[in-house]
C-alpha cells in the first residue's frame, strides 16, 4: 500500500521512519521525499497488509505523523489517449508502460503523483486527481 | 537486368484482383512473419500488397479553406478560427490554417492542429476576420461561427509528412528540457523517439519504386494522394518525406489529433497508410525490413545546436528503442515513443480491410520521388554578435582554498559580481557570486571551496549572444565564464555587458 506521511514541525527531525522499519522489519520503500526544517512529506510504499500494515500505520500516528492512504492518483481519458508513449519514459517509477498490444498500461501502485506525465502528454489525456498532488 | 528488377505483377493486375476479390493483402507486420517462415522469394510470389501505417506528430500540416462570400462581401486580410491566426495572403475568402499556429488567447494549449481536429469532429468554430475595405469588398469586419459543412472546400495539404525515420533524443544537460521530442529528463534520464519503423510507408519502399506523385493513400481516415516529395526530403540519408493532400471533409478525427507539446508548441498527429504493391522482389525485400534493421541515431538535445549538429550519443535500432530501454555510457536509460505504434498498426489494418472489401484501388505514380538530394542548413549571412566580441578578457579569479573575506574584498575592489574559481592548472572548478559571499559571511563560512557552485553554467566564445542570453535566463543567472575546450577560463560575460551593448547599439542609430 502507498501512503503519504506528513511530518509536523515538532516531529520533522525525529528518525520515525527508521524506527518503524527497524521495529516492524518491513522493507518500506521511499518513493518521494520533501523535507525541510518546517515540514516533511514522504510518499512510501509499505509492502504488507493486514495486522502488520495496521501496526506500522499506528506507529507512525503515535509518533505524531499524519498518514494518508493514496488510492487513485492518475486519471487517463481513454478517448483522448492514443497510446503514443510520450508519458512512458519521463515517468520516474515506471508506472506507465505498454502492454503487449502497445496500449498504454498504468499501474496504480507504482504512481507517486509527481505529475511529470501530465505535462508530457500531448493530448491532455492525463490528470492528477484532486488531493493527490505531491 | 538484376533479378530483383524482374516484374512480378503490375499495379493494373493488382487492381483487377481487387475487383475480383482475390488480392492477397498483408500488413507489414504480417509480411515480415511470412518472409521469416517462407522466405522473401515465396512471399513476393504470394503477396500482392503490403499495407503500412504511421501515426505521429507532423507539424508541417495544414488545411486550405474557402469560407464562401458573406453579404456584403469582405476581402479578409486577417482571419482567426477560435483565435488561431489563418494565413490570409490569398484571395478574399481563401485561407491556410497551419497545424503549428498558436491560439492568440490560449497559447500552447490550443492551436491549428486542434482547430483541424475540431473541424473534422463537426464542432462549431468561431470565425473572425478583418479587412481594409474596397469598392468591391465593402465589409471591414466579420464575426460568425462555422462548421466544416459550411465551408466550400477544406483540403488538407501537408508540405512534410511521413518521415522515413527520425533521430531519437536524449538530454545530457542538468536541466529538464521540454522539446518537440517531448519531456527530456536531465543527465540522460530518458530517450524519446518517433516513427513507425517496420510499419512506416517509406521504410517499406526504401528505394521509392512504388510511391510517387499520384499515389493514393489513407490520409487522416479518408482517402488522400501523394503530391510529391515533402520539404526537407533527404533520400540519400534515408530521411525521405512526403507532401500529401486529401479532402478534410471525408476524414475522421480519430486519425487527426491536435496536440500540445509542453512549453514547445502545438501540432497535429496525422495518420497515414500507404499500400505497397509488390511489383518485384526488391520491393518485397524492403517490405520485410524489421525494426532491428532500421538504424536510428540518438542525439543530445542538451546541446542547443541545429538538429544535424547535435552530437550523436549512440546508434541504435527501432527494436532497441521499442524494447523500452537503451544503454548510454553503460547506464540503462528508459526509452519511449512519441508516435503511436498501436494506431500505426490500426491504420495498416484499416487500409487492408478497405482493399479486401474492394473500396480502395491502387494507383501507379505519374512521377517517382527524387532519389537524390541533401539537406542544406540556413546560413546566417548577417553578422550576429558573438561572445568573443562582448566578453571581458581580464577575468578576476580565485582559488578554492581562498578565504571568503579575501574573495569578498576582490569583488568590492574590482566592482564585479562573479568570481570564477579555478584549479592550479587554470581549469574552472566553481563560481561564487556576491550573493554567495554575503551569505557565506552571514553563516561564518571560511573557504570558497565550501560555498562555491560546482556545476557552472558556461559559454564558448564562438556562441551567439542570443544563445547565451537565453541560457542565462533559463538558469536565472546574471553572468557566465567563457571557457575553451580544456575548460580553462578565457573570459567572462554578464547581463550588464549585454545590456550595455544594446544601449550602445541604440545610441548609434
Amino acid at each position: 500500500m502507498r501512503v503519504r506521511l506528513i511530518y509536523s514541525p515538532d516531529v520533522v527531525e525525529k528518525p520515525i521512519l527508521a524506527e518503524v522499519i527497524s521495529k516492524t522489519g518491513l522493507l518500506i520503500n521511499i518513493l518521494e521525499a520533501k523535507v525541510n526544517a518546517q515540514k516533511g512529506e514522504l510518499v512510501v510504499s509499505i509492502p504488507s497488509s493486514g495486522e502488520k500494515l495496521e501496526e506500522a500505520i499506528a506507529m507512525f500516528r503515535r509518533a505524531g505523523v499524519k498518514v494518508e492512504e493514496i488510492k487513485e492518483t492518475l486519471k487517463i481519458d481513454q478517448e483522448k489517449c492514443t497510446s503514443c508513449g510520450a508519458c512512458i519514459s519521463p515517468c520516474p517509477t515506471q508506472a506507465l508502460q505498454f502492454s503487449s498490444d502497445w496500449t498504454l498500461k498504468y499501474e496504480e501502485e507504482k504512481c507517486v503523483a509527481c505529475g511529470t506525465c501530465v505535462n508530457a502528454c500531448p493530448f491532455g489525456a492525463l490528470t492528477l486527481l484532486e488531493g493527490s498532488e505531491g | 537486368m538484376n533479378k530483383g528488377d524482374r516484374r512480378i505483377r503490375s499495379v493494373k493486375e493488382i487492381n483487377e484482383k481487387i475487383k475480383r476479390g482475390d488480392a492477397v493483402v498483408l500488413t507489414a507486420e504480417e509480411m515480415i512473419k511470412l518472409a521469416e517462415s517462407s522466405g522473401v522469394k515465396a512471399a513476393a510470389k504470394e503477396v500482392d500488397i503490403v499495407t503500412t501505417g504511421t501515426f505521429g506528430a507532423m507539424c508541417s500540416s495544414g488545411v486550405f479553406l474557402n469560407f464562401g462570400h458573406s453579404d456584403p462581401p469582405i476581402k479578409m486580410t486577417k482571419c482567426w478560427l477560435n483565435d488561431v491566426p489563418v494565413y490570409k495572403g490569398l484571395a478574399a475568402v481563401d485561407g491556410y490554417l497551419g497545424a503549428a499556429a498558436l491560439s492568440e488567447t490560449r497559447g500552447f494549449e490550443y492551436g491549428g492542429g486542434h482547430v483541424i481536429e475540431d473541424l473534422v469532429s463537426g464542432k462549431e468554430i468561431e470565425l473572425r476576420a478583418e479587412s481594409y475595405g474596397a469598392d468591391c469588398y465593402p465589409r471591414r469586419h466579420i464575426e460568425t461561427t462555422i462548421t466544416i459543412d459550411d465551408l466550400n472546400q477544406a483540403i488538407l495539404v501537408n508540405p512534410r509528412n511521413c518521415y522515413q525515420r527520425y533521430d531519437a533524443a536524449t538530454n545530457s544537460s542538468d536541466r529538464i528540457l521540454y522539446t518537440y521530442m517531448g519531456t527530456l529528463l536531465p543527465n540522460y534520464g530518458n530517450v524519446t523517439f518517433t516513427g513507425a519503423g517496420q510499419l512506416n510507408p517509406l521504410c517499406k519502399d526504401w528505394n521509392y519504386e512504388t510511391i510517387g506523385i499520384g499515389t493514393r493513400i489513407f490520409l487522416g481516415g479518408g482517402v488522400g494522394y501523394v503530391i510529391g516529395e515533402g520539404t526537407q526530403h533527404n533520400p540519400q540519408s534515408g530521411f525521405g518525406t512526403l507532401m500529401v493532400r486529401g479532402d478534410l471533409k471525408r476524414m475522421n478525427s480519430r486519425y487527426l489529433r491536435g496536440a500540445s507539446f509542453y512549453k514547445y508548441g502545438v501540432t497535429l498527429y496525422v495518420g497515414i497508410g500507404i499500400p505497397i504493391p509488390i511489383i518485384n522482389e526488391r520491393v518485397a525485400k524492403t517490405a520485410t525490413l524489421r525494426d532491428d534493421q532500421i538504424i536510428v541515431e540518438i542525439r543530445d538535445y542538451g546541446v542547443p545546436s541545429r538538429p544535424d549538429r547535435r552530437p550523436v550519443i549512440k546508434r541504435v535500432t527501432y527494436a532497441d528503442l521499442r524494447s523500452g530501454k537503451v544503454y548510454i555510457n553503460g547506464k540503462e536509460v528508459p526509452s519511449s515513443s512519441l508516435s503511436s505504434y498501436k494506431m500505426a498498426r490500426e491504420i495498416a489494418e484499416v487500409l487492408k480491410k478497405w482493399i479486401l472489401e474492394g473500396l480502395f484501388f491502387l494507383t501507379e505514380p505519374v512521377e517517382p520521388l527524387p532519389r537524390k538530394g541533401r539537406l542544406k542548413p540556413l546560413r546566417v549571412r548577417r553578422k550576429e554578435p558573438t561572445v568573443r566580441e562582448l566578453m571581458r578578457r581580464e577575468v578576476v579569479t580565485a582559488k578554492p582554498d581562498e578565504k571568503v573575506e579575501e574573495a569578498a574584498r576582490k569583488l568590492i575592489v574590482k566592482g564585479i559580481d562573479h568570481l570564477p574559481v579555478i584549479a592550479e592548472d587554470g581549469r574552472l572548478v566553481g563560481i561564487v557570486t556576491s550573493w554567495d559571499l554575503a551569505r557565506a559571511i552571514a553563516e561564518r563560512r571560511r573557504f570558497l571551496s565550501e560555498i562555491m557552485t560546482r556545476r557552472v553554467v558556461t559559454a564558448r566564445e564562438d556562441e551567439t549572444i542570443d544563445a547565451v542570453a537565453w541560457r542565462m535566463a533559463q538558469h536565472s543567472i546574471s553572468g557566465v565564464p567563457v571557457v575553451d575546450e580544456e575548460k580553462k577560463v578565457i573570459g567572462i560575460i554578464t547581463t550588464d555587458d549585454i545590456s550595455k551593448r544594446l544601449v550602445e547599439g541604440r545610441s548609434r542609430v
